[in-house]
């Protein structure tokens, strides 16, 4: 019982903040589904990058793989918006069972390049040889075609917001299980030495391919949750230069961490958006920002703030200490 | 060879030639280790002692040659199936997982093995229990070695291979794992590659010689390990 109260405790509290903001700045409602649905696709890489070292620029493909599957069901076939992110999910599990056997042989630069190949047949599909179902460059649009759903309307931007609520809260339940799960520590024992977790009976490929899963089920996630929130989707979702910032928003937020990926999300995101009203070019505050986070906070926002909170829990502790 | 009696064989390695491409480093060894043996692999560096432990744990696959762990046939499987049967090798460069705790590395241990009587494997390495929530990475040289053999006898292994596991340790450390070396014995075989002569002939039942990738001696006279008689081959 303490234990799942532990892991309901944390994603909980930060829930009621989003909730709080959404009703203190109610301008910038759409603002916070962004980042809920974005700290998904993070988390998504996070499992990759930040657990198990391997760093993919192919990530915006199993986005766009959540993100079409979802449109052409939802612009060709049928309307619940509910079964659209359900039968994406089910394509990120099919995609990363197949090509995960493939892709996770191979390591580092080429795992890395592998996946960015794999965003350029991506952009080429969606754009030339499906073009009959994505109608290519022109993009899907389908939110006249959505019907309502049961308890929540999926179509209304203050209703999406809620079901939004309710996906990052159990995403982050299952994310705090997993970093203390043994699943989790063995992701991070092979980031450190796979020969290792070899010797003491792991079979590393299925571990690392099961990761290389999880990433593409909650990247396709994402990606659906954007088609259906936007009701139109197009092919710059999949868009190879678009891998970088996913990798520097969790670099923002502090890999292998539960609340990293969120945090980088709103550093990212809230950054863009800002700069992005004074300067065209925001990139360039992003690219510094990130040097800094490089060569001095290894642990992104989220590992600065406990590092912070550990120094205040020291300073209190020593404060009481000599009141007593 | 000593003839020992096939059913308390734990390990037999027959005329076993390993090559690093077109390179061998090992020429026709063959060794034979009984249940309950504390056996000792010593040799120059480059003699191909790790050369030899890592392909008995299936990490290099040999060009000739068979590997019998309790009479069967582990040459050709993966080393994480060779562990799972077994036989547990603990690497030279004693490598903990820095980032995990120290319970977390032996919940890691556990659940591969489905073997979580830690009571049984932290009686032999006390100093363990207070450090459960330390992280790897802080760990000194002994504990870390405390931690690799904890790990590795978790699953009740019927051979541990040791590459090393007193290099760079002080000697008051080393006393501490002599002292478990001669605990664990009575729980499962194991086979140390070993620099440290003393050690050796403090701990040792049979001493094996290796010299250019081959095997040159077998000594099992304990008389003879105690006067340091396999000297002469490094």
């Amino acid at each position: 019982m303490n234990k799942l109260i532990e892991y309901l405790r944390g994603p909980f509290v930060l829930i009621v903040l989003i909730v709080f903001a959404r009703y203190v700045f109610p301008s910038k409602m759409t603002f916070l589904v962004e980042i809920t649905t974005f700290s998904i696709y993070i988390i998504a890489n996070d499992i990759l990058y930040g657990y198990m070292g391997m760093v993919s620029f192919g990530q915006p493909f199993y986005l766009g793989v959540g993100a079409y599957t979802a449109a052409i069901y939802l612009a060709h076939v049928g309307h619940d918006p509910l079964v659209a992110i359900v039968l994406a999910i089910l394509m990120g599990l099919v995609t990363g069972a197949i090509l995960g056997p493939a892709y996770i042989r191979l390591r580092g630069d080429y795992f890395a390049l592998i996946n960015a190949a794999s965003c350029g047949l991506g952009l080429f599909l969606v754009e030339k040889t499906f073009l009959a179902f994505t109608r290519g460059d022109d993009g899907l649009w389908y939110r006249s075609r959505m019907h309502a759903t049961p308890l929540l309307d999926l179509r209304r931007p203050d209703e999406f917001f809620w079901f939004a609520m309710i996906v990052l809260f159990l995403v982050l339940v299952w994310y705090t299980w997993l970093n203390r799960s043994t699943l989790g520590a063995s992701f991070r024992a092979i980031k450190v030495n796979e020969s290792k977790m070899k010797f003491l009976g792991y079979n590393t490929f299925v571990i690392r391919w099961t990761g290389f899963t999880l990433n593409c089920v909650l990247a396709a996630l994402a990606g659906a949750m954007f088609a259906v929130n936007y009701g139109f989707v197009n092919p710059s979702i999949t868009a190879p230069d678009r891998a970088a910032e996913v990798l520097v928003a969790t670099l923002l937020g502090g890999p292998g961490s539960i609340y990293g990926p969120f945090f980088g999300t709103v550093a990212f995101i809230g950054l863009r958006d800002v700069v992005s009203a004074f300067v065209s070019r925001w990139e360039l505050a992003m690219g510094i920002l990130t040097i800094i986070v490089c060569f001095k906070f290894r642990g992104g926002v989220w590992g600065t703030i406990q590092i912070l909170g550990n120094k205040l829990k020291g300073l209190k502790g020593k404060s009481s200490a000599q009141s007593a | 060879m000593t003839a020992m009696s096939e059913n308390k064989r734990v390990l037999q390695v027959k005329d076993l030639n390993v090559s690093y491409q077109k390179l061998r480093v090992l020429f026709d060894a063959s060794i034979e280790i009984s249940a309950g043996e504390v056996v000792v692999v010593v040799g120059r560096n480059g003699a191909g002692k790790t050369t030899l432990f890592r392909t008995v744990s299936g990490f290099l696959k040999q060009d000739k040659g068979t590997i019998l762990f309790k009479g069967e046939d582990i040459g050709a499987l993966p080393p994480y199936e060779v562990a799972l049967k077994g036989l547990k090798y603990i690497q030279q460069d004693k490598h903990v997982f820095a980032d995990l705790t120290v319970r977390e590395n032996l919940e890691l241990g556990s659940y591969a093995t489905k073997d979580y009587d830690w009571d049984r494997v932290l009686e032999h390495f006390p100093k363990l229990k207070t450090l459960m929530d330390r992280k790897g990475g802080n760990l000194s040289g002994g504990e870390r070695q405390m931690l690799l053999m904890a790990q590795s006898l978790l699953g009740r292994p019927d051979l541990v291979l040791m590459d090393e596991p007193t290099e760079g340790l002080a000697p008051h450390v080393i006393d501490d794992l002599k002292v478990a070396f001669k605990k664990i014995r009575g729980q499962t075989t194991l086979m140390i590659i070993e620099q440290n002569l003393p050690l050796t002939a403090e701990v040792a039942d049979r001493v094996y010689a290796m010299k250019e990738g081959k095997i040159v001696a077998e000594i099992v006279d304990k008389q003879e390990i105690k006067d340091l008689k396999f000297e002469k081959y490094l």
